[in-house]
């Protein structure tokens, strides 16, 4: 299994922790990783399409070159990149203009034939859970884990949930499952986190925060799961705040996708970076710790 | 087939308080649930309330939410609904009911439908016979036109469940219908309006209006398309403005977001008030070693073909 990385801007800039443990964890499972090193920012939803579609549309020329599929380790990247696909994979001509007008000169042309795919879909989709509980050495018995996906592996359905792929809208409670984890279902598992909105209102912002974490809190959850790292920066970053809001003491755990993976592949806490987290993942690390075995 | 309609009761005169109503009848899987309910009226219970104009599947009057799903109750079929032999209807969630499944149109839409302006204010002199749209302004228009103020959009947006003052998407479809229309000239003053408190930059862009719109309008698709318009011209307010500049700024330099320069440049340099309110969070950061020091933002490889797309696209804007 290989295919083109492309690890976004956060996972080394506001998340450094994530980098460096979808790394570790993706070389355990020995997937191959050839990382696209010399391509833009997807534009994130903030810059206007008519500029972040042209930069798109050269990583997915970059990796249909290299005769890859692209995979990410972002809900909004996985997005981003992938809103543009569809757009310029449905409309031959708008592709064709892309191509004349910005790739051209490069030499590039995106001809529509890359896919995009964030981890957990390559996980749940290519790898396959079953051959993930395989290599589990370290099953999750006693983490209770809510999911929390982030709106671009959700919306708009008919890019991210096309026919035949149903089992992306419980992909998180199947790998959560999968690592032995205890899944707890929250209703805002596939809600904004708030992040977007955190310049123009905050108050709504940390509102949503409060509320997420607050309920898997209050279902009993050890921690929240996201694949998304603008997720993460909004429920572990931002969660002091939305406590202080709220004016309820919160202390939830939130992991990225690949520590918690990691986790029950044997990786210690450090080893996944938990320690750069905002809120303190002690909890998760005492009952996530490996069970002594009895040498027989 | 023989189904247990639950419906939610409200009774203005009973102190106000709801409770669920069983209802058992005998009917096809494919009536709809809009005449079924529409049966039970007819053959048990007079005093149901519920609205549903067209039954045809054009108008939306008849949105309630189906075993907790928002839906136009005409469009779908008892067969399809029930679940166990059973269809709970309720009113929308974000609304204020005025009897069983009737609620308040006026404060869920209409307040805020009127305070877009929803109606062309041409700047110029106007023809006096026929005043004429061009074809392909119509084809872009086309898909804000088919909006029928169903509030589907409103009951999925999860800014109005933290916020009910929100304009929501409902009415920012019909602020990019007026703006879009060639014989409107009022833009620039229509997208300082949405640039308000609690307008359009208060949309976290979830797509949850898209996937509620039963028309397939893709209203948050319409918010970007403002939102893009407003940068365009410098309009918004001014943190939004200064952090989307800075983000372009940062991609266009060195391929990539420059995140600690985003977070300083959004607030200001010259704006210490800004700047001390970010200071918890950074102090927080750099004790988890979560922000790295010293900080170092490099160029990736190709950035600069990153900014010549920058630079192609921006001598399109001229």
């Amino acid at each position: 299994m290989k295919y083109a990385f492309y690890p976004g801007c956060v996972s080394r800039g506001g998340c450094p922790e994530l980098y460096p443990a979808a790394v570790k964890v993706l070389a355990k499972l020995e997937i191959e990783l050839v990382e696209l090193t010399d391509v833009g920012c997807t534009g994130a939803g903030v810059l206007s399409r008519e500029v972040s579609d042209p930069i798109n549309a050269r990583t997915l020329a970059k990796a249909e070159e290299m005769g890859l599929p692209i995979m990410t380790i972002c809900s909004t990247c996985q997005g981003c990149l992938m809103q543009a696909n569809h757009r310029l994979k449905k409309d031959p001509a708008y592709r064709e203009q892309i191509n004349r007008d910005y790739l051209a000169e490069e030499g590039l042309e995106y001809k529509g034939t890359t896919d995009v795919k964030h981890f957990l879909w390559v996980l749940e989709e290519d790898y396959g859970l079953d051959k993930l509980k395989e290599m589990v050495v370290n099953p999750l018995n006693d983490l209770k884990v809510a999911p929390f996906y982030g709106c671009y592996l959700r919306r708009p359905p008919e890019v991210v949930v096309p026919k035949g792929k149903e089992s992306r809208k419980k992909a998180l409670e199947s790998t959560i499952s999968a690592l032995g984890g205890e899944v707890i279902a929250i209703k805002g598992k596939g809600k904004c986190c708030g992040f977007p909105i955190l310049i123009p209102n905050e108050r709504n912002s940390l509102e949503m925060c409060g509320n997420h974490t607050l309920e898997a809190k209050d279902k009993g959850a050890d921690a929240i799961v996201t694949p998304c790292p603008l997720c993460h920066l909004e429920l572990d970053g931002n969660q002091p705040r939305a406590a202080a809001q709220k004016g309820r003491k919160i202390d939830l755990p939130i992991l990225h996708l690949p520590q918690l993976v990691g986790l029950a592949l044997g990786f210690t806490p450090k080893e996944m970076q938990m320690q750069r987290h905002i809120i303190s993942t002690g909890t998760v690390e005492a009952k996530a710790r490996p069970k002594a075995t009895v040498q027989s | 087939m023989n189904v247990t309609f639950k419906v939610r009761r409200y009774d203005p005169s009973n102190n106000g308080k709801g409770e669920h109503q069983s209802y058992s009848i005998d009917v096809d899987g494919d009536t709809t649930v809009l005449d079924a309910l529409t049966q039970i009226r007819d053959e048990q219970d007079g005093t149901l309330a519920f609205r549903g104009s067209c039954r045809s599947g054009f108008c939306g009057d008849c949105s309630m939410r189906v075993n907790g799903k928002a839906k136009w109750t005409c469009r779908m079929t008892v067969g399809k609904a029930e679940k166990d032999g059973e269809i709970s209807l309720e009113p929308p969630r974000l609304v204020t009911v005025v009897k069983d499944l009737i609620y308040d149109q006026e404060t869920f839409m209409f307040d805020k439908y009127k305070a877009v302006k929803p109606w062309i204010e041409p700047s110029g002199p106007v023809p006096e016979g026929e005043y004429l749209v061009p074809q392909e302004s119509i084809r872009d228009i086309q898909r804000a036109m088919s909006c029928t103020l169903c509030g589907l959009c409103d009951e999925g947006c999860t800014v109005l469940v933290v916020d009910k003052t929100f304009l929501g998407p409902a009415a920012l479809t019909k602020a990019y219908r007026v703006m879009a229309d060639p014989r409107d000239g009022k833009m620039g003053r229509r997208l300082r309006d949405l640039s308000q408190k609690r307008g359009m930059w208060d949309c976290v862009h979830c797509f949850e209006a898209t996937e509620h719109c039963p028309k397939g309008i893709d209203p948050t698709d319409l918010i970007f398309a403002m939102r893009d318009e407003a940068i365009k011209r410098g309009i918004g307010p001014p943190r939004v403005v200064r952090h989307h500049d800075s983000f372009a700024a940062s991609v266009k330099s060195s391929g990539w977001l420059d995140e600690a320069r985003l977070v300083i440049e959004t607030e200001g340099f010259l704006n210490p008030v800004g700047l001390a309110r970010l200071l918890p969070t950074a102090l927080r950061a750099m004790a988890r070693r979560k922000a790295p020091i010293p900080y170092l933002h490099s160029k990736r490889k190709g950035a600069d073909k990153i900014k010549r797309i920058f630079k192609k696209w921006e001598a399109t804007k001229k």
